[in-house]
C-alpha cells in the first residue's frame, strides 16, 4: 500500500533530556525519521524539550517546540498545530509514555490525532507483563516461570513447582535492594523475608534465575502486510543478569550455531508477528547453552538504543524504513538507502564483527556502586567494526578513552589471587581487564568459564590475544627497526595499536609506527553496504582492518 | 597517500575537510557535541568541500552516513586518526566541534604536520597551560581570581594562606570540573592533596581565591580580527557550582551594563590575543561590578546549541566558515555583542541519580549531570517555570487539582540548612509557606524560620526515633526537600543518606538556595497565572506579540 493519504502533518515527540538509558540515540532516530517523513511530503511537528539536539533545529521539521514534555504543554502543541497523526514509537519510553497518556486522557481523540505506525493494543501487550506472558502462552513461546507472592508460603509453592535456582526481586523498592538469588531452602527463605521487608507493598517477584544463560537480541520489522524481516541478531558477552546497555554486545551472534540461530530468529518473527507491530522491535531471549531451550525475556515495541546499534553495525536505517512503515508504506515498496537497489525487505548480511562497549561514570563518581546488575548505569557507549571479534574489542576498548590502550586495566595488576576470582565473580566496568589479567597469570579459560559463565568462544578470543601480549613481551628489548615483520603483521591484525605495542616492546610509539609504516603494513578500508558486497552501495562507510584489499 | 594495496582510490575534484567527532557520550561531554559535528559537517559541504567524519559512537546523528560524504567508524585514537589522514588527504582537519576528545588531538596531529583548521595548537595550548594562560591574563590586563598552580601539598598550603580561605582547588588540564572542590581550611586542604588527587610536577593543583559571585559565560566566534558574541549567559546558582550543573539564563536578567561591557572587552581581547579562528568559550565570575576570567576553552562548548537556537545565528555553520576563510564581515555579521530577543531562555541540567546508588545528589563544583533542556518564554518566570517543569521539578501549587478534581501535590516542603546558610534561605522558605506550602523543618532550621515568622512543623533528624524526617521523604509528604550541604569535604552521612532518600523516593531535591529561589520566583508567577503558552523556535526571532499589543 502507498502512503495513506489523509496524513498530511505529522507530531513526533522526542525523548527529552539525555538520562542514563536515553541518550542521543532517539536524536538518531527522530532526526532520520523526520527526513524520511518530509521526503514523502507530509509535514513534520517536532516537540522536545532538549535544545541540544538535530531534531529540534529549524532545518530538520517544519515546526520544531522546544517545550516541557507534559501533557498541559503537548496538548497546547497539539492544539496549535492540529497534526493529523502522532508518531509514538520514535521518542523512546518517554515519547511512547506521553503518546499512551495523550491517547488515555481523550486529547487525542479530541483534537482527532490517529496513532501511527503500531497500534496501542500491541504496546500494551507488549508492556504489560501479564498481558505479554498471556500472549507467549498463545502462541507456544516459552517465558520464564513467574509468580508475585506476598508470603514465604507462597515462595515454597513456587519453588515447589519450579526449582531452584530462583532470583528474588522486591516490589517496589528504588534501588533494587533486599533481593537476591536462592539456590537452596536457607537462602529462599533469607531472601524472601528480607525481600517482603523491604519491599513497600510487602510483595516480591520469583523467577527462574537463568543462570549462566547466552543473551541474544533480534531486531525485527514488519509492516501492515504483515512481512516480517530480522535486521541483525546481536550477543551479548555477558552472559544473563546484566542489563543490555550495560553489557558487552557483538553482531552478529558468534557463538550460535545455524540451528539454534534460525530458531531463535523464527521466535522474533513470530513474536512480532502476533503483537502486530508496523514498524521496529527489539526482542531479547535467553539460550541454555546447554540445550536447544530458550526464554523470551522482553520485548520492545519502539525504536531503541538497540536499533541504533542494529542500524550502525549493518547500515540498515530501521528509523527511516519504520517511519514509512507508519505512513503506510510497505517494506518491499521502500528502497534501501545505501544500496539504491535493494528494497528494504532484503534482510541486512554482514560479513564483519561488531563490538559495543558501554561508557560507565565511574571515573567521574569514586563512591559509586561500580556493579553491573538489570539496571543500566552506562551514559554512553562505543562501537567498532572490523574482520575478526579480536580486532573489534580491541579497537572498542581504546574507543573508551579511559587511559586504556590495550587489555590491561588501572590497577588490575595489583589484584590479588582472590580480588581476582571475585572480579570474575561479580559483573563490574572493570571485569573485562579481569579477564585478562587472570589469563595473564595464567588461568584457564576452563576456570574463568566456571566463575563467570562467559562463552568459552569469547574467552579463547581474549586468550589469544593475552598469547600475543607475552609473544610480544618476549621481543621487549630488541630494537625498532629489527621488530619481526610476521610478528608486528599478526599483531595489528588482532587490533594491537602502536601505543600499546610500544609499551610492550619497551619502544616509543613513534619507533613502532615508523617501522610498520616502513614494512608497508598500514590498514585496508573495508565498505560497511548491508549486502556483504552483494551489490554496490552507493553510500560510504568505512572501518579498518589490517588486510590487503580495499574497497 | 593510500595504503599501497588499495585498489580505492578515495579522491575526487572537491578539496577534503576531516571532521572529528566527540565519542562516546559521558558526563562532562554530552550530545551539545555531536550536535556541534553534525552542523560543521554540513557547513563543509555547503561550503563545497568533501566533509569525511571520524567517530565512534553509534547513537548519534554524525555517524548517520547520510551525513557526511564519507564516515569512517574508527576510535578516535591518534592512530586511527592518522590512517585516515593518510589515506584521505585532506586540506585539513576540524577538532574545535568534538569537545575534549577532538581537542586533545591538536598536539599529536600538529606535530604530525597535519593542517588544524581553525584555531592552531599553540593558542589551544596557551589557554589550557595554566602557566602560559597567567601570562596572557596579566600581558592583556584582565584580572583572574589570585591563586596558583602548586606541585607539593606545602606549596599548596602556603599559596592558600597568602590567599585565605575559601580555596577552590582542580587539577590543571581537566574535563567536567573533574576533582574540583572549594576548601575551607587547611585541614581539609591537606586532606585533598593527600587523598583526592594525584598530584607530580607533570600535573600541578591549581589553587584559587573562591570569590563568591554570579558567574557568567560567553560564547565568541572570530575570523582572527572581528568577533562575534552571539549572547552571554548568566548562571542562576552562585560560582562553586559547575557550569555544567547550573541553571543558567539567557539574556542576562541582573548583571549591570558595566559588567556587560567588561564581559565583552575581554573576550574580544582574548580572542583576539589567542588568534582564535572558529568558536571559544570563555567563563567568568563576578564580583560585585568586577569581572573576572575563571577559564577559556579553545573550542565550541556545550551552550552553543541553547544560543544558537535562541538567536537564531547558526553558531556552528558561521565558525566553520571561519575555519575556511571567510570573515565575518563577508557574512554580513558586525563585530561585537548581538543584540539580544525578546524571548528569555533557561537552560536547566537533568541528572541521573536514581540510576547511580550512592553518589551525592548535592551540586558542587564537579560535574553531576547527563542532561539537560531549555525553557523559552517572552518573561523570565515563564521561562524559568519551563524550565524547571521540564527538568523534574513539576510541583504542583498547594491545593492544585487534576481534571479529576483530586489534589496533585501535597503542598508540603521539609527543609534542613547548614548553618551557614540558615539566615539567608529563611526568607526564601517564608516565600514558600507565603504561596500555601507547609514546611517541615529540622529543629535548628525551624528555629530560624520561626525567628523570620514562618510557622513550621518540627520532624525529628535521622538519628532520632521515628517518625522522623526519613519517613516524610518515604510516603512521600512532601513535594520536595530544600538541604543545604555544611561546608566539609567529607559530606555528612545523614545528609548523604537524606538526600539519597529523596533520589529513591521521587522527591525533588533542591542543594543550592540560588536554584530554590529559581523555584520560587517560577512557582510565584505560575501562582497568579497558570496558562503559559507554547511557541515554535521560528518564532523566536520575531518580535513579541503579546509586547506589541501592550504598546
Amino acid at each position: 500500500m502507498p502512503l495513506n493519504p489523509n496524513i498530511h502533518k505529522v507530531m513526533v515527540i522526542g525523548s527529552g533530556p539525555i538520562v542514563i538509558g536515553q541518550a542521543a540515540e532517539f536524536d538518531y532516530a527522530g532526526t532520520q525519521a523526520c527526513r524520511s517523513l518530509r521526503e514523502e511530503g507530509i509535514s513534520v511537528v517536532r516537540v522536545n524539550s532538549n535544545p541540544a539536539t538535530i531534531m529540534t533545529d529549524v532545518e530538520t521539521a517544519d515546526a520544531v517546540y522546544i517545550e516541557p514534555l507534559t501533557l498541559p504543554f503537548l496538548e497546547q502543541v497539539i492544539a496549535r498545530e492540529r497534526p493529523d497523526g502522532l508518531l509514538p514509537s520514535l521518542g523512546g519510553q518517554t515519547g511512547l509514555n506521553l503518546a499512551y497518556k495523550l491517547a488515555e486522557a481523550g486529547i487525542l481523540d479530541k483534537y482527532n490525532v490517529r496513532l501511527l505506525g503500531t497500534p496501542l493494543e500491541s504496546i500494551k501487550k507488549a508492556e504489560d507483563r501479564d498481558l505479554f506472558k498471556e500472549l507467549m502462552r498463545q502462541i507456544g513461546q516459552p517465558v520464564p516461570e513467574s509468580a508475585i507472592c506476598n508470603s514465604l508460603e507462597e515462595a515454597q509453592a513456587f519453588r515447589d513447582q519450579i526449582g531452584y535456582p530462583l532470583i528474588i526481586r522486591p516490589a517496589y523498592t528504588l534501588g533494587g535492594t533486599g533481593g537476591g538469588i536462592a539456590y537452596n531452602d536457607a537462602q529462599l527463605e533469607q531472601f524472601t523475608r528480607s525481600g517482603l521487608d523491604r519491599s513497600l507493598i510487602h510483595q516480591i517477584l520469583l523467577e527462574r534465575y537463568l543462570n549462566g544463560w547466552k543473551e541474544v537480541e533480534y531486531e525485527v520489522m514488519r509492516d501492515a502486510n504483515d512481512t516480517a524481516i530480522t535486521i541483525c541478531n546481536m550477543e551479548n558477552f555477558d552472559p544473563m543478569g546484566v542489563h543490555t546497555g550495560d553489557s558487552i554486545v557483538v553482531a552478529p551472534s558468534q557463538t550460535l550455531s545455524d540451528r539454534e540461530y534460525q530458531m531463535l530468529r523464527s521466535a522474533s518473527l513470530d513474536i512480532i508477528r502476533s503483537l502486530g507491530i508496523e514498524g521496529g522491535c527489539n526482542v531479547q531471549l535467553a539460550l541454555d547453552p546447554h540445550s536447544a531451550q530458550y526464554y523470551v525475556i522482553e520485548v520492545n515495541p519502539r525504536v531503541s538504543r538497540s536499533s541504533a546499534l542494529a542500524s550502525k553495525a549493518t547500515g540498515y536505517p530501521i528509523a527511516r524504513v519504520a517511519a514509512k512503515i507508519a505512513i503506510g508504506f510497505h517494506l518491499d515498496e521502500i528502497p534501501n538507502a545505501v544500496t539504491q537497489k535493494t528494497l528494504a525487505c532484503f534482510e541486512p548480511a554482514l560479513d564483519y564483527c561488531v563490538v559495543k562497549i558501554p561508557r560507565w561514570p565511574f571515573d567521574k563518581f569514586s563512591t559509586s556502586d561500580r556493579r553491573i546488575t538489570t539496571q543500566m548505569k552506562a551514559t554512553g557507549e562505543v562501537m567498532s567494526i572490523d574482520r575478526s571479534f579480536e580486532s573489534a574489542l580491541m579497537k572498542a576498548l581504546r574507543s573508551l578513552e579511559i587511559g586504556v590502550y590495550g587489555l590491561r586495566g588501572k590497577g588490575t595488576s595489583l589484584l590479588s589471587e582472590m580480588e581476582i576470582e571475585e572480579g570474575l565473580r561479580t559483573l563490574t566496568d572493570e571485569r573485562i581487564f579481569v579477564i585478562t589479567e587472570a589469563l595473564r597469570r595464567g588461568m584457564l579459560v576452563e576456570e574463568i568459564h566456571q566463575i563467570s559463565h562467559i562463552d568459552r568462544w569469547f574467552l579463547w578470543k581474549l586468550s589469544r590475544l593475552i598469547d600475543m601480549e607475552n609473544k610480544l613481551r618476549d621481543s621487549r628489548g630488541g630494537k625498532a627497526d629489527e621488530l619481526s615483520p610476521d610478528l608486528l603483521r599478526a599483531a595489528k591484525k588482532l587490533g594491537f595499536n602502536d601505543h600499546n605495542l610500544g609499551e610492550l616492546l619497551g619502544l616509543k610509539e613513534e619507533a613502532v609506527r615508523a617501522r610498520r609504516k616502513a614494512l608497508g603494513i598500514v590498514p585496508a578500508y573495508k565498505m560497511v553496504d548491508t549486502c556483504a558486497a552483494e551489490f554496490e552501495a552507493e553510500t560510504p562507510y568505512y572501518y579498518s582492518c589490517y588486510e590487503t584489499e580495499s574497497e | 597517500m593510500q595504503s599501497p594495496a588499495s585498489s580505492f582510490s578515495p579522491g575526487s575534484s572537491r578539496q577534503k575537510v576531516i571532521i572529528i567527532g566527540s565519542g562516546p557520550i559521558r558526563i562532562g561531554q554530552g550530545i551539545e557535541f555531536d550536535y556541534a559535528s553534525v552542523h560543521c559537517t554540513r557547513a563543509v559541504r555547503e561550503m563545497g568541500y568533501e566533509a569525511i567524519v571520524i567517530n565512534n559512537n553509534p547513537e548519534t546523528v554524525s555517524t548517520d552516513f547520510d551525513e557526511s560524504d564519507r564516515l569512517y567508524f574508527e576510535p578516535l585514537a591518534f592512530e586511527d586518526v592518522m590512517n585516515v589522514i593518510e589515506r584521505e588527504n585532506p586540506l585539513g582537519v576540524v577538532v574545535q566541534f568534538g569537545g575534549q576528545t577532538a581537542i586533545n588531538l591538536a598536539r599529536p596531529l600538529t606535530q604530525a604536520g597535519v593542517r588544524i583548521l581553525g584555531t592552531q595548537f599553540d593558542s589551544i595550548d596557551l589557554a589550557e597551560d595554566r602557566e602560559r594562560f597567567d601570562g596572557l591574563l596579566i600581558e592583556l590586563n584582565i584580572p583572574k581570581p589570585p591563586g596558583k598552580a602548586v606541585t607539593t601539598v606545602d606549596a599548596a598550603i602556603e599559596v592558600a594562606n597568602g590567599i585565605g580561605y575559601p580555596v577552590l582547588v582542580r587539577p590543571s588540564y581537566v574535563l567536567g570540573g573533574r576533582a574540583m572542590e572549594i576548601v575551607y581550611s587547611e585541614h581539609d586542604l591537606r586532606g585533598y592533596m593527600q587523598t583526592a588527587v594525584d598530584v607530580s610536577p607533570a600535573k600541578p593543583i591549581l589553587v584559587d581565591r573562591y570569590i563568591v559571585g554570579k558567574e557568567a559565560e560567553v560564547d565568541v566566534i572570530c575570523d582572527g580580527a572581528d568577533c562575534l558574541l552571539p549572547g552571554i549567559m548568566e548562571h542562576i546558582e552562585r560560582a562553586g557550582v559547575h557550569s555544567g550543573d547550573s541553571m543558567a539564563v539567557y539574556p542576562p536578567q541582573t548583571l549591570s551594563e558595566n559588567v556587560i561591557r567588561q564581559i565583552t572587552d575581554y573576550a574580544i581581547k582574548m580572542a583576539r590575543a589567542l588568534k582564535v579562528s572558529g568558536l571559544m568559550n570563555i567563563q567568568y565570575v563576578v564580583e560585585g561590578e568586577q569581572v573576572y576570567i575563571i577559564e577559556v576553552n579553545p573550542r565550541a562548548s556545550r551552550t552553543v546549541p541553547y544560543l544558537s537556537k535562541i538567536t537564531g545565528i547558526p553558531m556552528v555553520k558561521v565558525a566553520t566558515q571561519m575555519m575556511l576563510g571567510r570573515t565575518l564581515k563577508e557574512l554580513g555579521y558586525t563585530s561585537g555583542l548581538h543584540p539580544a530577543p525578546d524571548q528569555v531562555a533557561v537552560k536547566a541540567p537533568v541528572f541521573s541519580f536514581q540510576k547511580l546508588t550512592g553518589v551525592d545528589t548535592d551540586l558542587s563544583p564537579e560535574m553531576k549531570s547527563t542532561g539537560e533542556v531549555m525553557g523559552v518564554d517572552n518573561q523570565f518566570p515563564r521561562a524559568l517555570y519551563k524550565a524547571m517543569v521540564a527538568s523534574g521539578f513539576d510541583i504542583p501549587l498547594p491545593g492544585q487539582k487534576n481534571e479529576q478534581g483530586e489534589l496533585v501535590g501535597h503542598g508540603a516542603l521539609l527543609t534542613t540548612l547548614a548553618n551557614h546558610n540558615k539566615e539567608e534561605g529563611a526568607p526564601i522558605v517564608k516565600g514558600f509557606a507565603e504561596l500555601g506550602y507547609k514546611v517541615y523543618a529540622t529543629e535548628g532550621t525551624a528555629q530560624m524560620l520561626e525567628r523570620h515568622g514562618v510557622a513550621c512543623e518540627v520532624v525529628r533528624k535521622i538519628r532520632e526515633p521515628e517518625p522522623n524526617l526519613m519517613n516524610l521523604l518515604a510516603a512521600p509528604d512532601v513535594d520536595f526537600l530544600i538541604n543545604t550541604p555544611e561546608r566539609e569535604r567529607t559530606p555528612e552521612r545523614d545528609g548523604l543518606r537524606m538526600r539519597r532518600a529523596a533520589v529513591e523516593h521521587g522527591v525533588p531535591c533542591l542543594t543550592s538556595l540560588d536554584t530554590a529561589q529559581a523555584l520560587l520566583t517560577a512557582l510565584r508567577y505560575q501562582s497568579q497565572q497558570r496558562v503559559v503558552g507554547v511557541r515554535p523556535v521560528h518564532e523566536y526571532g520575531l518580535p513579541d506579540k503579546e509586547k506589541l499589543s501592550m504598546l
